[in-house]
């Protein structure tokens, strides 16, 4: 088992930087994902702390020793990686066995702890197969096997689950959740996929240009979002966000936008009068019916079956989105009117994107 | 309506089918001609090979031999002393294969592989560590746009008389590469390297380095990964590799005529010597050996078929 701790780490290519001074501490036996969108420094920070990319500046701390120097192989560290990187000529025994044998375990052991991983992922059927013969929740399962064989105390994922249909995807889930309280063992998992972040993390690293914007459990990072980018970024469909101004008055204080104007409580905007601000709310948090004080025309309904989105258009075209229960009533073109929860408000600072209540 | 619609169908299958017949027959008459065009010069070799001296240069020409003979391939198939049933021509000549075929298979067969070894380490450098720079790659392939002729006489100086005169001078003894298996061995392996170089990085570029990655993980050092996740990988472009680059060797004739005579003779060499004072040019016995050299080339095509299809077809590693 093995706590990570990442020290002001940081990697430039050329004049480019990919991971711009992060430090993080990873828990032992955690399951800790990082998210973020393509080019946000997720892989490259996970390469850096598996050993295959060498970081610029900052230390990277396994246990209790600072691995920056060791070779991958020397940082008993498991990888599954996005295209899984099955050795297509090998059989899907020697694939297992690989770690092994190049560790030079004596044959007899090798096929005791190959059968073993195999049973574990349920995959014994398929040892003498080629890796080109087994479909895609197969490889999925052989790529885990030949991670686990070496008993790894810490395992690395860079996007695995991305190749296989979202139908397997879920299975896949569930069944890593699984395999983290089996083995108990520190997992360190790289998504772009908010969805595999929510259901899996005990704690979510949300990563935008190079940096951590967030480090929190999952319901953390949803209910509190520490920055607009990361209220954006979580939860589907995406925040709605209105920018304008906040003022207090005799009555409390008030968001007034552009043909908006929003009640806050109390306690969210005491001192934030005056300030330029972007209020943020979910679209599960948009409540349409007669009592609404904004007025706005319904412009698009999806009908997902448990909820029914319902696209909408508010003063001065500012296109909003609403869940609503199914079996809404409204047609596009009919006019509607909304009103926001106030204490499911989120307030971000225009300028910097930094939550201000 | 129905009827004018159906009808209209009709036509256009009719002419749908016209068309394809048209374009198929197209085809063929196209690629039968250009078969032909370069079938031809093969069809008269074995024709001449099989034909008398008489019949060589006769006009108008016999396209097939109207006394086939197997003199020719008697002749330079010959053991120790000629058969004096064989024709005149033939007992003049004192040259027989087997010397040529000797030294052009053992030259060939090494400098190939020697080439090949090489040449696949220097791709899979250029190609992970990106030695030499973007450009590098293109630098190497120009560098065999060279026409041989340049280097030929440079390199039978450094042969004949740089090297010689150095080793004398600074060890005492004196080493000559002209004229030796080695002379040509090195200089047919320094000309195919960029080749092989080119062909290698083509398959190498193609094993994604998460392979690289994951073995490296697992523990494996960079030699365990080159011998057993890239070279296996490889294995069917290396055949290729080594294919086109032993008949490139196989076929050369000017460097082995420049650095070798008369202790090391490939068969290029050994076919341009079957001439004679009286006769000229000996065609048959010469069409003999181009018959007979072709067809290592071909059996070797033929049974290495299954790499040849996946080595030209590349993009064969499946992930």
């Amino acid at each position: 088992m093995a706590a990570i701790k990442l020290k002001n780490l940081q990697k430039s290519f050329g004049g480019f930087t990919a991971v711009d001074g992060i430090s993080l501490d990873v828990r032992d036996g955690e399951f800790l994902i990082m998210v973020g969108p393509s080019g946000c420094g997720k892989t490259t920070t996970l390469n850096m702390i598996s050993g295959l990319e060498t970081p610029t500046s900052g230390e990277i701390i396994i246990g209790d020793t600072v691995v920056n120097d060791l070779d991958p192989g020397e940082r008993g560290l498991g990888m599954v990686f996005q295209d899984l990187a099955l050795f297509p000529h090998m059989t899907v025994f020697e694939n297992i066995a690989f770690g092994l044998r190049v560790r030079k375990v004596p044959a007899e052991k090798i096929r005791e702890r190959v059968a073993a991983a195999a049973e574990a992922m349920h995959i014994t059927p398929l040892l003498g197969k080629m890796p080109r013969q087994c479909s895609g929740g197969e490889s999925q399962r052989v790529a885990l096997a030949r991670t686990i064989v070496t008993n790894p105390a810490v395992f690395l994922m860079d996007e695995p689950l991305s190749s296989l249909d979202a139908k397997l995807r879920v299975d896949m889930r569930t069944e890593l959740k699984r395999l983290h309280e089996r083995l108990k063992a520190t997992f360190i998992y790289v998504t772009h996929d908010q969805a595999e972040a929510m259901t899996m993390a005990d704690r979510i690293v949300v990563m935008s240009k190079g940096r951590i914007e967030q480090l929190g459990t999952p319901l953390e990072i949803y209910n509190r979002p520490a920055t607009r980018f990361v209220a954006g970024f979580f939860g589907t469909p995406t925040m709605n966000f209105i920018e304008g101004v906040v003022e207090a008055g005799s009555s409390g204080a008030r968001f007034r936008g552009p043909g908006f104007e929003q009640p806050l409580p109390a306690d969210l905007a005491s001192d934030l009068n005056g300030c330029d601000i972007a209020l943020g709310v979910r679209s599960e948090h948009v409540v349409i019916d007669g009592a609404g004080a904004i007025p706005g025309t319904a412009r698009l309904l999806e009908p997902l079956g448990d909820v029914t989105l319902v696209h909408f258009e508010a003063a001065q075209g500012r296109s909003l989105v609403a869940k609503v229960a199914p079996g809404s009533t409204l047609a596009p073109g009919a006019p509607l009117r909304f009103r926001f929860q106030p204490e499911q408000c989120h307030l971000f600072d225009l300028a910097s994107g930094q939550r201000r209540g | 309506m129905n009827t004018e619609l159906a009808a209209a169908a009709a036509a256009a299958r009719h002419r749908k089918v016209r068309r394809q017949r048209v374009r198929g027959l197209t085809r063929h008459a196209v690629l039968l001609t250009w078969t032909a065009i370069i079938a031809f010069p093969l069809f008269w070799m074995i024709s001449t090979s099989f034909k008398d001296a008489g019949e060589w240069v006769a006009w108008p020409p016999h396209w097939l031999p109207n006394r086939p003979t197997l003199h020719n391939y008697a002749q330079i198939f010959a053991f120790g002393a000629l058969d004096p049933t064989l024709s005149r021509q033939a007992t003049e000549q004192a040259f027989t294969i087997w010397k040529g075929l000797g030294d052009a298979v053992v030259v060939c067969t090494t400098a190939s592989l020697l080439a090949l070894l090489l040449g696949t380490f220097l791709a899979y450098a250029i190609s992970r560590f990106k030695v030499g720079g973007p450009y590098f790659r293109h630098t190497i392939l120009m560098i065999r746009m060279i026409p041989p002729i340049v280097v030929a006489i440079s390199i039978l100086i450094y042969y004949a008389i740089i090297i010689p005169y150095a080793t004398s001078a600074l060890l005492g003894v004196r080493i000559s590469l002209f004229d030796t298996y080695l002379g040509l061995i090195l200089i047919y392996a320094v000309t195919t390297l960029p080749f092989v170089i080119w062909m290698m990085l083509t398959f190498i570029d193609e094993v994604p380095y998460t392979l690289e990655h994951a073995a490296r993980l697992m523990g494996a050092r960079r030699f365990q990964i080159i011998r057993r996740v890239v070279l296996p990988l490889v294995a069917s472009g290396m055949v290729v590799t080594f294919l086109f680059v032993f008949i490139l060797n196989w076929a050369e004739f000017l460097l082995a005529l420049t650095l070798t005579h008369p202790e090391v003779t490939t068969l290029t060499v050994l076919l341009n010597k079957f001439q004679s004072a009286s006769e000229g040019r000996l065609y048959g016995p010469q069409a003999a050996i181009g018959t007979i050299v072709t067809i290592p080339v071909v059996v070797l095509g033929l049974l290495i078929q299954k790499h040849l299809v996946k080595g030209f077809s590349f993009g064969t590693i499946r992930k």
